[in-house]
């Protein structure tokens, strides 16, 4: 045994091979299919896009996973889920939208839904009965912030893209014909479209946004007007009867044409308003075409009815056209005791412009104006204009001697502006001028006068001297009578004789000087005879006649009612017959007459002179020729008496028929019936 | 008789040739009657099944993840998974292609990858143990691997067969490409077992003679 160690038994173990000495280059396959796996996935991943939620009222059509969102009819998303919002009233969609388009999705985007829709003016989106409903949207191409929940719209915009169009909004009375959707025409060709039909705030009436496509939305000016086509328009005129139809889609969904009748306008922004016209006339007469769509409004109070007025009616701003009457109704207002009572409404429209004030002055300002015009008496009434005044219109215009008034500002729904006394046309004036002159007549005291004058005329014929006037004129006749015997017989004798033989011898030699001379004593002769044969007695009787009726008009009860009268005429009749006995026919007569016989006797004394004698007989005859002549021949003045007594007793019968009607009927002397 | 009473060429030191089955003493490089070479068997061929079968099974995930078939209607476009377009013909009561795509989709490559993983894990394990169900098992997968690019084939058809232009047409999908490698990858993996390692049993335990 040995005492030295044996040497450790030899442990040999083999070192075992490193872990990556055994590895096998085939496990880089799974390590490479694992990278791309997770590759992959990453980049699905991180493109997978964004989520955004859109509200919509339903979802008809839309299927999670399948449903694409489309921009530009370009798929750029899809729904994920449908679900619903918090209260449940509207349909959430989960929509993932692509990558690239994602930041372009933001606050100002649109999203509707796209579905068949079959209208007035066709069938569009057929292509969606097939591959279902879409959802479309639209946003610009700036970049804003993410946002992640939007509301759909109830309907395809007209125009998503404003950048291709103008927006712009009409103001009319009433919608009319007007449906959403409904042309907008130039020259009747549709460049627009109308959508957003609404009332206008306080009802003042509808607005319509309208949107023209570019390049026809240069041809908006602020010149420019709309009308409305509506329907169909019949027109009789003196070419016939016209029918006018713009085109089916207007006639049955309305319309709305546009035209610049005046150059001058500025190009209008989108927003612009524009009042619309109910037909292409009324657009090219409006004053308020001129780019303002809402003018000014204000309300007058009339305490009486004025009738004639209508919307439309003319006002006038001291004589110059500015506005038009938009409304008129009834408003009941109570005053101070509580009683209630009506006033006419009127709402007029004016037009700055036409007032002297800027375009599109504020109305605030503009009833600053009128405020300060009515404190320096201006004032609204309604005046009748035209050829018979039929035609009314509302003025502004200053009135002198009117009651202070204000204006209410405050007034609702419109200030008001204080109203004066209507105006009167002058025919009107004039018509009435002369009914007043008619009416303010004298008339009784004319009947008084007329009256007055019968009774003198009857007082006349009724008086003693007149009835004498036939005795005197016989009177008259029997001078002449014994002028002419006297003549004939005085100084028949010797002297005559003698003279006679004078004469004789004298008268050969003068007889053919003086030819006439035996003509005239013919003439004298017939004279004579004439006056002899006067029918004195008709005129008595005619007298006598004209007497009777009257004393039969004076004894009628017509008398009674003009005593006063009578004992007027009376004393006229009185002082007539003073005057006649003084100047009159009877005195003349007798100095006549008088004169004659100083000339018998001027003859008789000159006879021994012939020349005079005969010289002075020619006068003599002469003069009683003229004198007889204007009493006998012709008997014009028993003619002239004859109609006199003839026309006295119609009057005087006239005058009887006269005085019954007016007792009977007082009223038929003025109605003439 | 028990696996032991008969002796293996391993127990004996030989090595077989796998392409003409005659044995050479080990570390005989070439087989000198049909000229193949040659591979020892030993658990480092199992490194390749492993990796061919976790390929395969990577790409599986994304063959079902994404779809399989993008159909474009007139209707519309749908896009369809695997198990999407059996849960869709189960709903359209075609129950009977729903089980045939189910079965050669989702059924056959899973079992594959069940089976293989099994078989790698029982060669290192078990000693000889059921030698026979385990060759039963391997030759069953070899025979399937084939049949699993039905689903694959049926894409590749369709996408050629129905292109009619805006009416219908069919695309295959990234889950096509995925599924394809995928089946293929598992085919690999079925490929580069070995055998003959069922019959050997655990390396650990054995030491080299």
């Amino acid at each position: 045994m040995t005492n030295s160690p044996e040497p450790a038994k030899l442990v040999k173990t083999t070192a075992p091979n490193p872990i990556w000495t055994r590895l096998s280059v085939i496990w880089l396959v799974p390590l490479l299919a694992l990278a791309i796996t997770l590759g992959v996935a990453w980049k699905s991943y991180s493109d997978r896009g964004v989520l955004i939620e859109i509200d919509f009222a339903d979802a008809t059509g839309i299927r999670p996973g399948e449903t694409t969102l489309k921009f530009r009819e370009v798929d750029v998303g899809h729904v994920e889920t449908v679900g619903f919002s918090e209260n449940l009233s509207n349909v959430r969609l989960g929509v993932r939208v692509n990558k690239d388009v994602a930041p372009f999705v933001d606050a100002d985007a649109l999203f509707w839904l796209v579905r068949p829709e079959v209208t007035t003016q066709g069938i569009s989106r057929l292509d969606t009965v097939l591959s279902g409903t879409f959802i479309e949207g639209f946003w610009d191409a700036e970049p804003g912030a993410p946002q992640s929940r939007f509301t759909g719209l109830a309907r395809a915009p007209l125009a998503p893209d404003p950048s291709k169009g103008t927006w712009i909004e009409l103001r009319a009375d009433d919608a009319g014909g007007l449906v959403e959707g409904a042309p907008v025409l130039f020259r009747g060709l549709t460049v627009g479209q109308l959508q957003n039909l609404r009332l206008a705030e306080n009802d003042s009436g509808v607005i319509v946004d309208a949107f023209i496509r570019t390049p026809h939305d240069q041809r908006l000016t602020s010149s420019t007007r709309f009308w409305d086509t509506s329907g169909i328009s019949v027109s009789l005129g003196a070419a016939g009867v016209s029918l006018n139809v713009r085109s089916l889609a207007t006639l049955v969904q309305g319309g709305v044409e546009f035209n610049t009748f005046t150059s001058g306008g500025t190009l209008v922004e989108s927003g612009h308003r524009f009042r619309l016209f109910s037909n292409a006339e009324t657009a090219r007469e409006s004053i308020f075409g001129d780019g303002m769509s809402d003018p000014v409004r204000f309300s007058l109070l009339f305490d009486e009815a004025v009738r004639g007025l209508e919307q439309g009616t003319r006002v006038q701003f001291r004589g110059v056209e500015a506005g038009e009457v938009v409304d008129i109704s009834i408003r009941v207002e109570t005053d101070t005791l509580g009683t209630k009572y009506a006033r006419q409404q009127v709402v007029i429209a004016l037009s700055p412009e036409r007032m002297g004030l800027a375009r599109d002055t504020d109305p605030d300002i503009v009833a600053e104006f009128l405020a300060n015009e009515v404190e320096n008496g201006l004032r609204a009434r309604t005046a009748a204009v035209g050829l018979l005044g039929t035609t009314l219109v509302i003025e502004l215009t200053d009135l002198d001697n009117v009651p202070h008034a204000i204006m209410k500002l405050d007034a609702e729904p419109y200030p008001t502006i204080p109203v004066g006394p209507a105006a009167q046309n002058d025919l009107a004036a004039s018509a009435e001028g002369v009914f007043t002159r008619i009416n303010n007549l004298p008339i009784e005291e004319l009947l008084a006068s007329a009256i007055r004058t019968l009774d003198s005329i009857s007082a006349v014929a009724e008086s003693e001297d007149t009835r004498a006037v036939p005795g005197e004129l016989a009177g008259v006749l029997e001078e002449i009578r014994t002028l002419v015997n006297d003549l004939n017989a005085k100084d028949a004798g010797e002297k005559t004789v003698v003279a006679l033989d004078r004469v004789t011898s004298a008268a050969d030699t003068v007889m053919t000087e003086i030819e006439g001379l035996g003509d005239t004593l013919v003439s004298v002769d017939k004279a004579a005879a004439a006056a002899a044969d006067m029918p004195l007695g008709d005129i008595g009787r005619n007298i006598d006649g004209i007497l009777g009726d009257l004393r039969a008009m004076l004894g009628s009860e017509d008398a009674d009612q003009l005593p006063r009268a009578l004992s007027d005429t009376l004393t006229e009749a009185a002082a007539l017959l003073a005057e006649l006995r003084e100047g009159g026919a009877a005195e003349n007569l007798n100095s006549a007459l008088g004169a004659a016989e100083g000339a018998a006797d001027a003859i008789a004394a000159a006879s021994e002179r012939l020349p005079e004698v005969t010289r002075r007989l020619e006068a003599l005859i002469a003069q009683a020729d003229t004198l007889v002549a204007s009493y006998g021949e012709r008997s014009s003045f028993n003619a002239e008496v004859l109609n006199t007594m003839r026309e006295l007793r119609r009057a005087t019968a006239a005058f009887g028929a006269l005085a019954r009607t007016i007792e009977r009927n007082p009223r038929a002397f003025i109605l003439g019936r | 008789m028990t696996p032991e009473a008969i002796p293996t060429a391993h127990d004996c030191g030989l090595i077989g040739c796998t392409s003409c089955g005659r044995v050479w003493p080990q570390g005989t490089a070439r087989c000198a009657r049909c000229g193949a070479p040659l591979s020892p068997v030993d658990s480092a061929g199992l490194q390749k099944v492993w990796a061919w079968l976790i390929a395969g099974i990577i790409f599986y995930i994304p063959a079902n993840l994404y779809p399989m078939l993008r159909t474009s209607t007139i209707t519309g476009s749908q896009e369809n998974t695997i198990l999407g377009g059996v849960v869709e013909l189960v709903a359209h009561h075609n129950y009977g292609v729903a089980a045939i795509v189910f079965l050669a989709s989702i059924m056959i490559p899973l079992a594959k990858f069940l089976a293989i993983s099994y078989l790698a894990l029982a060669v290192g394990h078990e000693n000889r143990a059921g030698g026979h169900r385990h060759l039963w098992l391997y030759e069953v997968v070899e025979f399937i691997g084939r049949w699993s690019m039905i689903d694959v084939f049926v894409v590749a058809i369709l996408s050629a067969l129905v292109q009619l232009g805006f009416v219908a047409s069919i695309h295959p999908g990234p889950a096509a490409v995925s599924f394809a490698l995928s089946v293929a990858f598992t085919m690999l993996s079925a490929q580069s077992f070995d055998p003959r390692l069922i019959w050997r049993g655990p390396t650990v335990n054995k030491e080299p003679q």
